[in-house]
């Protein structure tokens, strides 16, 4: 995608977006720009957290894997926030892992000097810490949302939270994905699909959605789409 | 502010400021160096929780801290519909008011005394006075908010996943932890809402648990039996949560109960 060679000082996520210049320029010459691919894992459960990420384009999933294999995605990160949120809260690692599963590319730092930026500068860590806070904020919602809502409605839910990251209609998302996403096997995410299809509100082929009608999405979605969003446009507005 | 809110009232309890550290027994309070302590204990007000009473409504402004000295407060999560489900509970291992850590006013979830007991309240603008001067009170305090947003996504997790015995043995598990009692005293109205089923539903689940010979269940009342089994019954969702306490506060969940009932009363 061609940049606005104007643009190209600002920051495309927007929680570096919202450090201060003097913050900014501090983490500046320690990011590095890299590609996220599909399926790529950001860091693992129980083990190191080596880098932390600033994602600008694609999706992470924040997942909870059990003890058969099966993962259940508890919350979604991207170009509004941070991969590496132990970090910010002292520690080194966690029991949950993240994987890339719209891919795009972001930048990253290793984790000890992000750490030790983070302790130097404290208009970084209100910034940081208001970013956890609305992560927390969609991880209590999931776990209401997983609880209580059909499948349907939080896989409308999960559609518009990928498109407004994306910023964009159409994006690379596999069944195999979504169900992990959904924590259901992939026939009932078939299922759900289809129904959305066959109302018009998106067509979906070969792992390609393109939303076509966001605001009937919107209404068969659940009421946490729009709780989330509040928290975070919150969050990036002032 | 809604008429049953009643703001857990200070209780003719000693200045904390007059009382060693080593009868606290609020782990983070504990663990805290001795001279950050006592700094921190003359803003400490000893309040009497009520079981049953609203500490933190979601979405407005957290007026107070709570570190439970004894017994447990569910976090909810709301939703417009008014079903609230439990997300993660709060013991003597932790503090109540967690979004005041992170800088934000309002709380991102409801938090509700599971059992009363003694806990001690912190105002938000003392709280805020203390953390710019103590960099190790923020820190210990990051830390907790850390394992206990562990428990949340678990149990995010969880309740995508696993059928309500398992949950209802995750549940069972933390809540004895933190009560510090083998006989729980709990009705099943109460599980249920924690659990986000039906009262029907919950009899269902202890009596899969009971038929384990896990548990003894009668009349609302749940005694655990067989706490290993239990702990098999609830899977990794326990162990995950367990471990992290263990391995970030370096205290363990269980003991943390063990300790409280081997307390002489303050």
């Amino acid at each position: 995608m061609a940049k606005n060679p104007k643009a190209v000082d600002l920051p495309a996520n927007r929680l570096l977006g919202l450090l201060t210049p003097r913050d900014y320029n501090r983490l500046r010459p320690h990011l590095g720009r890299v590609p996220l691919e599909y399926k790529k894992s950001l860091y693992e459960a129980d083990k190191k957290i080596e880098f932390v990420y600033f994602i600008e384009t694609g999706v992470g999933s924040l997942v909870n894997t059990m003890a058969n294999g099966q993962a259940a995605e508890v919350g979604t990160i991207g170009n509004e926030g941070l991969v590496g949120v132990p970090i910010v809260l002292g520690d080194d690692r966690a029991p949950t892992s993240i994987y890339i599963q719209v891919p795009g590319d972001g930048l990253r730092m290793p984790a000890v000097l992000f750490k030790k930026e983070l302790a130097r500068s404290a208009t970084m860590q209100v910034v940081m810490l208001r970013y956890v806070h609305a992560l927390f904020n969609q991880v209590a919602q999931s776990a209401a949302c997983n609880h209580f809502h059909s499948l349907e409605q939080r896989c409308c839910r999960w559609l518009l939270m990928t498109r407004d990251r994306m910023q964009s209609d159409e994006f690379l998302l596999t069944q195999e994905f979504l169900a992990m996403m959904l924590g259901v096997q992939r026939p009932g995410v078939s299922i759900a699909a289809g129904g959305l299809q066959r109302a018009g509100l998106i067509t979906y082929k070969r792992g390609n959605v393109t939303i076509l009608d966001g605001a009937g999405l919107k209404k068969r979605s659940c009421e946490c789409y729009g709780i989330s969003k509040r928290e975070f446009d919150r969050l990036l507005s002032d | 502010m809604p008429p049953n809110r009643r703001c857990a009232v200070p209780s003719e309890g000693t200045n904390l400021s007059r009382r060693s550290q080593q009868t606290i027994r609020n782990r983070i309070l504990g663990a805290l160096p001795p001279t950050e302590f006592a700094a921190l204990a003359q803003s400490l007000a000893p309040v009497e929780l009520v079981l049953g009473e609203t500490l933190h409504r979601a979405g407005e402004p957290i007026d107070y801290l709570f570190f439970p000295e004894t017994g447990f407060i569910s976090a909810l999560a709301v939703l417009s519909d008014d079903n609230p489900i439990e997300i993660g509970l709060i013991g003597a291992e932790g503090v109540a008011g967690v979004s005041v850590i992170l800088g934000a006013t309002a709380s991102y979830c409801e938090t509700m005394c599971q059992t009363g007991g003694p806990a001690h309240r912190l105002a938000v603008g003392e709280f805020k006075e203390m953390v710019a001067r103590s960099p190790v009170l923020h820190d210990l305090l990051l830390r907790y908010v850390h394992v206990f947003q562990v428990q949340v996504s678990q149990t995010a997790a969880c309740n995508a996943h696993h059928d309500v015995s398992q949950r209802l043995a995750r549940w069972l598990l933390a809540a004895h932890d933190r009560s510090g009692s083998p006989e729980l005293s709990l009705t099943q109205d109460l599980i249920a809402v924690m659990l986000g089923v039906r009262r029907a539903t919950v009899s269902v689940a202890a009596g899969v648990l009971q038929k384990a010979g896990v548990i003894r269940y009668q009349h609302g009342h749940i005694k655990i039996v067989d706490r290993p089994g239990l702990e098999n019954a609830a899977r990794e969702c326990y162990q995950s949560v367990a471990a992290e306490y263990r391995r970030m506060l370096g205290i363990d969940p269980a003991v943390v109960a063990a300790a409280t009932l081997a307390l002489p009363a303050a």
